[in-house]
């Protein structure tokens, strides 16, 4: 539906691939207010098409696939797209947000967002030009690994001059065909990791989308956005986080601080330390094997590595994939990391679930449970197991379920890491507990980002106290609340640790810092105030620069209050979702080894108090005691109207 | 002898990531860290035996000293 706002095509397309025909699914100005872009457009149009009886393999499943209106603008890191659907690893919402270009050449395309509804009979590549879509058997390119489809696919989008016609795409490995419930959807060499998307890609039998067109974004305030853009930019080449850590280091740089922190996943999260975290840290990636960084469109960060894997230039690892298949199962060969990472990315698997499901199987086997000959430390035959699982053959079949499920087959759910049945990040969340309730909570299940990655006021960037429960409960929400908005915005959530100043990451030290360190956690009444009347926010904060960029784009009002005010409206919509599939309280949980047992025998305070921390989190937002929201606040948020 | 370890961006810069040295106190540490000024030295993270201390702090034979940049991002 047309659309009155800058920023928005005014196109969203639904694809019933069972009849193979497209027709324009409505989407109108006052959903947009509501709803932005995104996971949150995304998490609206789930709402309103599921009951909560579908399965996530069937034909009454979505793959919903959303850009934001920032997405494309020329706005800091903000060529991302998101793809939500109802995971097969969870049972209940997915949202996994990706750079690279796709999402920059679906609004090309004149399209805000695409749904996908139904499954084709035989191997399918789409072709979406503008306005033409075209259905390409896919038989020859079916099997193929991530890079090899992509180019494969380049190939046949040539011009009569030999030059590949512009374009974006997103494609599925094998662990996507053969749908591993970990599967992820690959676009570029970036990855749209979590939740098993890649799994409802290949139920649908689509290997690959490649999207072109020439339709331009409309900036509603083009002159103010572009001054703005530019002094953005320079602020976040400026900031120690945004301009100097994640250029240099990457997110790998992470993993000293986190050893520092005793936050360090080790041995399938039984430890927070790793005695050689030096052979696998960032400050080794980037002096021994770390070619050059690079970044996505328009970014400013560029917090990606490359390195050379058997004479091939490819991506360099994530922090996740770092520590959890380096300290996670004890292993400190930094090359086999760089060579499994670059292994799982073209079979399309995610590394993170990958990583966790494999240390659960080598303490199962450690244990006694399972006789399945995987052992920390013992890392020659990972290749190996990688392949098996994409493939389903021999015990690669059981891997693929991932630890919740094999942990109901074998024992061992204390130590199952995962939360909803999808596996943690690399943060062992004993000595921050704020982000352990995040990790419980979060609407995707088991995901430091989705859990307001409250880490990094608790040892990364500041120092507030790791093990307190004062002000976790607040200020996750505030923090969950502003990242939902700024990936529904189209941007990176790496421009949000800009919001902190600079002055207090550059001066640990400084009385202002302590002070600060010593003040947040009391903090949750001015969180609550906000969220109770974001009036009193309205204004745009000089350090977040994100709401003016949104008013420019879209022509939208859009200060602070409001800004919150949208993302609290995203996390609990996706909250309703869930709970059309059964979720509660019971179901915000970790397993024991975190919650019941001492990472530190002695500090007593070394566990996640979940049970008081979820208390205080539902009330904060208003939710139930089973954890849901109240009829009152979803007619304030406008939620189910 | 205390054991300096040194770690996260300022390591690019210092380009040395351990050494020994037999300072007394924090003070003097700051003032002797290879490639930095003693400025930006006051304004790394520090931990002795994995505890942060106060720059009164004195070193004790064998502790083990980290410095690090705040870090945030993955």
């Amino acid at each position: 539906m047309a659309t009155k706002y800058g920023g928005y095509m005014g196109k969203v397309l639904l694809i019933d691939l069972l009849k193979k025909e497209s027709r324009e699914y409505p989407f109108s100005d006052e959903e947009r207010e509501l709803y932005i872009g995104g996971k949150m457009m995304a998490a609206k149009i789930l709402k309103d098409n599921l009951t909560g009886k579908e399965k996530p393999f069937s034909d009454d499943n979505l793959l919903v696939i959303t850009t934001g209106p920032l997405t494309g603008s020329g706005a800091p890191s903000s060529s991302r797209f998101n793809i939500s659907t109802l995971s097969p690893q969870t049972g209940y919402l997915t949202s996994s947000n990706c750079g690279g270009n796709f999402g920059y050449y679906l609004k090309k395309a004149g399209l805000d967002a695409l749904i996908l509804k139904g499954h084709l009979e035989r191997p399918t590549w789409i072709e979406i030009n503008n306005d033409q879509i075209v259905f390409h058997e896919a038989d020859d390119i079916w099997g193929m690994k991530t890079t090899e489809v992509q180019t494969a696919i380049d190939d046949k989008l040539r011009l009569k001059n030999g030059r590949v016609r512009k374009n974006g795409k997103i494609c599925i490995g094998p662990a996507g065909e053969n749908q591993v419930l970990y599967s992820c959807i690959v676009s570029n060499d970036r990855v749209s990791g979590r939740g098993g998307t890649g799994a409802i890609m290949g139920y649908m039998k689509i290997k690959a989308i490649a999207v072109s067109g020439n339709k331009e974004v409309k900036v509603v305030n083009k002159e103010k956005m572009v001054k703005l853009t530019k002094k953005w930019f320079k602020y976040l080449r400026k900031h120690p986080l945004t301009g100097s850590q994640l250029p240099k280091l990457g997110t790998a740089g992470l993993v000293s601080a986190m050893q520092m922190k005793s936050i360090l996943a080790t041995k399938n999260y039984k430890y927070g330390q790793y005695e050689d975290f030096e052979a696998v840290n960032g400050e080794t990636l980037a002096k021994e094997y770390n070619i050059v960084n690079k970044g996505c469109l328009t970014c400013p960060i560029k917090c990606a590595r490359t390195v050379s894997v058997e004479g091939k230039i490819v991506k360099g690892p994530e922090l996740e994939t770092l520590v959890l298949l380096g300290s996670g199962i004890l292993n400190n060969d930094l090359k086999a990391i760089l060579k499994w990472n670059y292994e799982l990315d073209e079979l399309g698997m995610d590394t993170i679930s990958t990583a966790n499901t494999i240390s659960y199987a080598m303490e199962a086997n450690e244990k006694g449970l399972w006789d399945n000959g995987l052992e920390f430390k013992k890392t020659d035959n990972l290749s190996k197991v990688f392949e098996d699982i994409a493939y389903k053959r021999g015990i690669g079949e059981e891997l693929a379920l991932g630890s919740k499920r094999l942990s109901e087959k074998y024992g061992g759910k204390e130590f199952a890491i995962h939360a909803k049945g999808m596996e943690l990040a690399a943060y062992e969340p004993r000595k921050a507990v704020g982000l352990g309730l995040g990790y419980a909570v979060s609407n995707r299940g088991g995901c430091h980002l989705n859990g307001g990655y409250l880490v990094i006021l608790e040892g990364l960037g500041l120092a507030i106290n790791p093990t307190t429960y004062h002000g976790k409960a607040d200020l996750t929400m505030l923090f969950q609340d502003l990242m939902e908005m700024i990936s529904a915005s189209g941007q990176c959530l790496f421009t949000s640790y800009a919001f902190f100043p600079s002055p207090l990451m550059n001066h640990p030290n400084s009385w202002y810092t302590r002070l600060a360190n010593k003040v947040l956690p009391y903090c949750g009444f001015a969180v609550r105030l906000i969220n109770k009347y974001p009036r009193i926010a309205h204004l745009h904060l000089p350090v977040f620069h994100h709401t003016k960029a949104f008013e420019y784009v879209t022509g939208m009002k859009m200060k602070f209050g409001d800004y919150v005010r949208c993302g609290e409206r995203g996390y609990n919509l996706e909250r309703e979702v869930n709970r059309l599939f059964g979720v509660n309280a019971n179901k915000d949980a970790l397993p024991k080894r975190l919650v019941e047992c001492l990472q530190d025998a002695a500090d007593d305070s070394s566990k996640v108090p979940l049970d008081k921390l979820k208390k205080i989190y539902y009330h904060a937002r208003s939710w139930d005691e089973n954890g849901l929201p109240k009829a009152k606040l979803l007619r304030k948020l406008k939620i189910g109207e | 002898m205390i054991k300096v370890k040194i770690f996260g961006v300022v390591s690019l810069k210092t380009n040395v990531s351990e050494f020994e040295t037999n300072v007394k106190n924090v003070d003097e540490l700051l003032g002797i860290i290879p490639g930095i000024s003693r400025k930006e030295a006051k304004d790394l993270v520090l931990l002795v035996n994995g505890k942060a201390v106060r720059n009164s702090y004195r070193f004790k034979d064998g502790d083990e000293v980290v410095m690090l940049s705040p870090a945030g991002g993955g």
